[in-house]
């Protein structure tokens, strides 16, 4: 058997983005002077200043200096960029709305199913552990350059991850959480939605927040690889034109889209799952 | 002295006289587990039965078999032979008759203490319009000292509360017959005896059948219509005594009355046999 | 076990339990068949079942793609791209391993540092590397090293974020017990800090080998001369469907090959501490 080491993503008790502890690891307090925003700006500021002097001092293109960038950034801003950004966005949502749905689907479904879910679980590990991203060009010769193979993608990445998770999720309930709504009289229906469902919930948004960095890496594979538009598109343009300076601008906007993504996926969580997160 | 034990139950009047047909009865009633090819007997044959509107205790060692005697009244378990009657005919499939409240803590993590107890209520099967709905949990809420604790999710609750908000959750929909299973283990000596009045009280009131086990004798004496006393495993009936309390019992003061103590005396010298045999002394 | 409600038995299970189980390896193998079965009905179906000559061009079939394979096996020119993608994957991962272990460590030794870091740590973290593949081509070239440095960075991130885990989740009273007897950090970091690191830093590593495999197939995609990745581009590129799927099957073998390796080793080193 592969499962050993083809592990679905724990839930965790807590979001990740928790380790504003007030002592370190070895138990003396920890504190900075003026507070750690002072000095995380500072740090931002400096690390800046010492880019653009160096840019300035070697002229070079490839070092590049953040002026310019900030200025590619404020020129983008005036229209040109909102299309690229609007084709990834699109390719993205939709990409993970699909895959999520169907893959929770699949994943119930199967995960209740007591005689073919173990048959097929050998075979699901196996798609599992196939990093479905490369297949990117399987998708673009498929369906072209146009949103589509990217959406395909998407989904297909997404709904992979979240039915492995939901599929190991339910498999993990209670039975005698199951048992004792029976007893109260509950169908099957029932069961479902007030045991399953909530049940599975945490293995879901696992799931999701494993996926979401991969429907990003997903979308802007496949619009570097063929596309008319996109984030991805615009960073392949940028490069075959050795424009630094257009390179270093995506990268600005795609760490912003990245911090977005990830800070929902720990937001979302921490809602959701409330009711393990706190304890008293 | 154990068949003088059985006479005395066969003489006791029953608690009232119209009460002939048996609600749950255990024919022969056995159990074996087979763990990784071993065979492991729970419960020799047993018979047993539980008139309607009476209140049954099980008491004896740990691993005894009292806990499958619910389990098949429940229909979770098949019995390996034997057979259980549920209101005379045979409990396949799941009994929908019973409320069962576990040892195990089965509350669903993910809702609230209110929500958990009105769990019940919301099922088809029993709709309930809101308004009473939530009548109802505050009510049992209350009765059951969880006052101020509504909106917690479980795991922010001791293991105490836990244990009421699950006695809570049973005792609500008013089921026909109780099936619980220790379900006051975790409690402190004070709450518990609050517990055991409202119990008494909830069960009269709603006439409903109880079968109880537990591994506290004055509880079961205190509360029961009938003790029976089980043997270290592989189960078997060791001794059955009506207990001729009259009711509504306080359970405060009961303990020290001569016919407690007496009562007490008498199951006490069945059950230290089978507890020193039991494994968790 | 009889006295958790229904233990581990559900109703259907309960009933099975009186009567004699059928041996546990004579149901391992019907479920072994039942999976012949189904997989061989799709691969039947692919092969035989009649399709348009239009489709056919896009589906190709099961023997078809075996074939190529083989061809690819006989001629050898199979062996250099999978040395290729081996190789970069080898040296990203490992240079990715140490540097983020390396740092972790430092950082979870300098809570405060680390504490400024935190953002910028978060910010490079969150942005998909394969974004980075751009800039690497441009700065080291179209050969191995931009697809090492994408590979290692990517690493890196994980591996330094399990570290500075690991390291946080020491438990705080044990590190005071220890000073108290009198450690000096060079003694609590080899006694608690490593010791209970250890765990977090092996899950790292172990998760990062499947990152390290991505990021190395998606830098052959976007550029390359060689590997399973730049097989896929071409063959797909060149709309030859054969071959297109004759290297997803060599992905597949490959994926499912390393999956098996890592849980053999992960057993053996499980074993090993037990």
């Amino acid at each position: 058997m592969a499962d050993a080491s083809m592990q679905p993503a724990l839930p965790r008790g807590r979001p990740e983005i928790e380790i504003m502890t007030d002592t370190s690891a070895d138990g003396t307090r920890q504190d900075l002077p003026g507070g750690y925003l002072v000095w995380q700006l500072g740090l931002g500021v400096v690390l800046l200043g010492v880019w653009e002097w160096a840019g300035f001092v070697t002229g070079s293109q490839w070092v590049n200096r953040p002026s310019s960038i900030g200025y590619q950034l404020a020129q983008w801003s005036t229209g040109e960029i909102y299309p690229h950004l609007a084709t990834t966005i699109i390719e993205l949502l939709s990409g993970l709305v699909i895959g999520t749905i169907l893959g929770v689907l699949a994943g119930l479904l199967l995960g209740r199913a007591t005689r073919l879910g173990p048959i097929l679980r050998p075979i699901i590990v196996a798609f599992y552990s196939i990093p479905l991203v490369s297949l990117a060009p399987l998708f673009i010769m498929f369906f072209g350059v146009e949103m589509l193979p990217k959406i395909v993608l998407v989904s297909i990445v997404v709904f992979f991850l979240l039915f492995f998770n939901t599929f190991s999720g339910v498999a993990t309930i209670d039975d005698d959480l199951v048992a004792t709504l029976q007893l109260m009289g509950a169908s099957r229906r029932e069961v479902f939605m007030k045991v399953v469902l909530p049940a599975s919930t945490a293995w879901v948004l696992a799931g999701i927040k494993v996926a979401l960095p991969f429907a990003l890496v997903g979308t802007i594979t496949g619009e570097m690889l063929a596309a008319r538009s996109g984030l991805g598109y615009l960073l392949n343009q940028a490069s075959q034109q050795f424009d630094m300076t257009a390179i270093y601008a995506v990268l600005a906007i795609l760490m912003v889209v990245g911090v977005i993504v990830s800070e929902v996926a720990v937001r979302l969580e921490g809602w959701l799952l409330r009711w393990r997160n706190t304890n008293t | 002295m154990r068949g003088a034990v059985d006479q005395m139950a066969a003489m006791g009047p029953a608690r009232s006289a119209d009460r002939a047909a048996a609600q749950i009865e255990l024919k022969g009633a056995s159990k074996t587990f087979h763990v990784r090819g071993q065979a492991i007997r729970a419960l020799d044959p047993v018979d047993l039965s539980v008139a309607a509107e009476e209140f049954v205790a099980l008491v004896g060692p740990s691993g005894c078999g009292k806990s499958t005697v619910l389990n098949m009244t429940a229909g979770l378990l098949t019995p390996s032979e034997g057979q259980v009657l549920y209101g005379g005919s045979p409990v396949h499939d799941l009994n929908r008759q019973v409320g069962y409240m576990t040892q195990k803590d089965t509350l669903l993590p993910w809702r609230r203490t209110s929500d958990n107890i009105r769990v019940a209520l919301e099922l088809a099967c029993r709709a309930t319009p809101k308004a009473e709905a939530d009548e109802r949990v505050a009510r049992m809420t209350e009765l059951v000292g969880l006052k101020g604790f509504e909106h917690h999710y479980p795991n922010e609750l001791s293991g105490g509360m836990r244990k009421r908000t699950l006695l809570a959750r049973t005792l609500i929909y008013e089921p026909e017959t109780l099936l619980m299973d220790e379900p006051f283990g975790a409690l402190d000596a004070q709450l518990k005896l609050v517990m055991l009045e409202q119990l008494q009280a909830l069960v009269q009131q709603r006439r409903m059948t109880v079968l109880f086990v537990t591994h506290d004798l004055g509880e079961a004496i205190a509360l029961a219509d009938k003790v029976v006393v089980f043997s270290a495993r592989p189960g078997r009936i060791r001794a059955i005594r009506k207990i001729d309390l009259p009711r509504p019992r306080d359970v405060y003061t009961i303990r020290f009355t001569p016919e407690f103590s007496r009562y007490h005396e008498e199951l006490w010298d069945v059950l230290k046999d089978e507890v020193s045999k039991g494994t968790d002394i | 076990m009889s006295e958790v409600l229904a233990s581990s038995q559900k109703p259907a299970d309960a009933l099975a339990a009186g009567a004699p189980l059928p041996a546990k390896h004579l149901l391992e193998g019907r479920a072994t068949l039942a999976r012949v079965v189904i997989v061989g009905a799709i691969l039947a179906a692919w092969q035989f079942v009649p399709v348009s000559r239009g489709i056919k061009f896009w589906l190709s079939g099961p023997w078809e793609i075996v074939t190529t394979l083989v061809g690819w096996v006989v001629d050898g020119s199979l062996w250099s791209h999978l040395a290729a993608t081996l190789g970069v994957m080898i040296v990203g991962y490992g240079i990715g391993c140490s540097v983020g272990i390396g740092l972790g460590l430092l950082l979870g030794f300098l809570p405060r540092l680390h504490r400024v870091l935190l953002p910028f740590i978060t910010a490079f973290y969150a942005l998909p590397k394969i974004a980075l593949a751009p800039l690497f081509i441009i700065l080291l070239g179209i050969g191995m090293g931009s697809k090492v440095a994408l590979v290692a960075i990517t690493v890196f991130f994980l591996l330094l974020n399990a570290t500075i885990d690991g390291i946080k989740d020491v438990d705080r009273d044990l590190v005071q017990s220890l000073r108290l007897m009198g450690a000096n950090s060079t003694e609590l970091l080899s006694k608690v800090l490593l010791p209970s690191a250890k765990p977090w830093i092996f899950t790292g590593a172990r998760i990062a080998v499947r990152y390290a495999f991505t990021a190395t197939l998606l830098a052959e995609l976007i550029a390359a001369n060689q590997g399973i990745g730049f097989l896929i581009e071409f063959y797909s590129g060149n709309f030859d469907s054969t071959g297109t799927y004759a290297a997803v099957l060599v992905l597949v073998i490959f994926s499912v090959s390393l999956t098996e390796i890592l849980s053999r080793i992960e057993r053996r080193a499980a074993s090993r501490n037990a």
